[in-house]
């Protein structure tokens, strides 16, 4: 069986949900773009990210920073920024949501580029968002315990 | 026995590294293979390492291969979308190259060709899961193939940048994402490595994966000043410069701690083997293996 997290694209979008989805994506952009610093991937994991946008990242690694973070969290890109993935580890930590960052998140959907990610969460496409994590802890005691199970 | 069997068999893994020619020479690798056969367990191919172009990983793999070495070639995101990374994966997989190391890539900026659009459309841990997808018979499309690809996954870690855990936490998604051995970085501070590995060993990381710790030998300090300035996720241990500027044979005292760190590393909990990277001093892992006392085959 193919591993449900690499694969995404189902179902296709319409004209008409386009419309819709430009229509949309406006009232989005006023909220997401001056606060989060959106990029428009139409494929929102703000979520799990501590609500600073992954897809800052010169590389747009949805997955956790590069080998390149220098000292002091900078960007190996970049010198001058600081890496988003630093940023996204210390604010989770701060606002215990670090089991979040133990998701594996999936391939992008580069058709989803520049829609609106509320109606790709209505539809279904993507994952609808996670508002609050309770026993944050726990939650990391559990997944590394799940894997060692997994193992025996 | 080949590295997957080694790995599983759980026997101590040494690992060398090649960087292919800047030119259509595969004799360069065939004369450099020399250094390796029967030498080391595999040879990591370099996917065009710091963004400069080189002959490209898969034809230098398969040099290897007909060499008698087993290569690990490493695949990048930096310079392939989807469709290229699963071609170029059944390709070396139909050349019989199955050891295959999933890196993001370094940056193009970096290289002699920062113009480039870098492609980035997966990045390392999707890659791995693209990789064990197509091991379980399906490609991304989620097609089934009529023959399977049996490749091992590697990746790359790195002990030394900050924060550890957040280091920890991405290591852990590899595994889960299907590694199978890790290689760090060079380890230049053995202090911030043994710590990392205290942490990883708490997880249980060594368990589920094999992790082959990094030994850089160098040739003189200028390289290590070049590495703690330029290059990006490096730390390098000042004590290390300071032997080198005294040393009346910089040569000499690079192997000698290259040695040094060997034995130190094989102490350390967790480790499963090492991995030597030379840089444009392939020369020299023979030399090191023996000394290191690390010659198994």
């Amino acid at each position: 069986m193919p591993l449900n997290f690499v694969t995404y694209g189902k179902p296709p979008i319409s004209v008409r949900e386009k419309k819709i989805s430009r229509f949309l994506l406006f009232f989005e952009d006023v909220v997401k773009v001056p606060v989060f610093g959106c990029q428009h991937c139409g494929e929102c994991i703000l979520s799990s990210t501590a609500f600073i946008c992954s897809q800052r990242c010169p590389k747009r690694i949805r997955n956790g920073p590069c080998g390149g973070t220098g000292a002091g969290g900078s960007c190996e890109v970049y010198p001058e920024r600081k890496c988003v993935w630093y940023r996204i580890y210390y604010r989770s930590k701060m606002l215990n949501r670090l089991s979040l960052m133990y998701k594996v998140h999936k391939i992008h959907n580069w058709n989803l580029e520049g829609t609106s990610a509320w109606l790709n969460v209505f539809m279904k496409r993507i994952d609808a968002p996670i508002w609050f994590v309770r026993g944050d802890k726990q939650k990391v005691k559990e997944i590394l315990s799940d894997d060692a199970q997994r193992k025996n | 026995m080949t590295l997957k069997e080694k790995i599983e068999s759980g026997m101590f893994i040494v690992c060398g590294e090649i960087g292919p020619p800047k030119s259509c020479d595969g004799d360069v690798i065939r004369e450099k293979s020399k250094y390796f056969k029967g030498v080391v367990d595999a040879v990591n191919i370099t996917d065009n390492q710091t963004a400069v172009v080189r002959l490209s990983s898969i034809a230098s793999a398969k040099i290897l291969l007909e060499e008698g070495v087993e290569p690990i070639m490493q695949m990048t995101c930096r310079d392939r979308n989807r469709i290229a990374i699963q071609s170029d994966l059944l390709g070396a997989a139909a050349l019989g190259i199955h050891n295959v190391l999933c890196l993001t890539g370094d940056y193009q900026k970096f290289g002699d060709q920062p113009e480039a659009k870098g492609v980035f459309d997966l990045d390392s841990i999707q890659l791995i899961a693209a990789t064990a997808q197509m091991n379980s018979g399906f490609l991304l499309s989620e097609q089934e193939m009529k023959k399977a690809p049996d490749f091992l996954i590697g990746a790359a870690a790195n002990p030394f940048a900050e924060p550890l855990e957040m280091r920890l936490i991405r290591l852990h998604k590899k595994i889960k994402a299907g590694a199978r051995f890790i290689q760090t970085q060079p380890v230049f501070d053995m202090d911030i490595f043994a710590c990392w590995m205290e942490k990883a060993v708490e997880m249980g990381l060594h368990e589920k994966c094999a992790i082959l710790a990094g030994v850089m030998p160098v040739k003189s300090v200028k390289a290590l000043h070049h590495m703690k300035k330029e290059v990006p996720g490096v730390k390098i241990n000042d004590v290390y410069i300071d032997r080198l500027e005294h040393a009346s044979d910089p040569k000499e005292e690079g192997i000698k701690i290259a040695v040094e760190m060997i034995k130190t590393l094989q102490s350390i909990k967790g480790v499963r083997g090492i991995h030597i990277m030379p840089v444009m001093w392939e020369s020299i892992t023979p030399v090191i293996v023996k000394e290191a006392g690390l010659s198994t085959i």
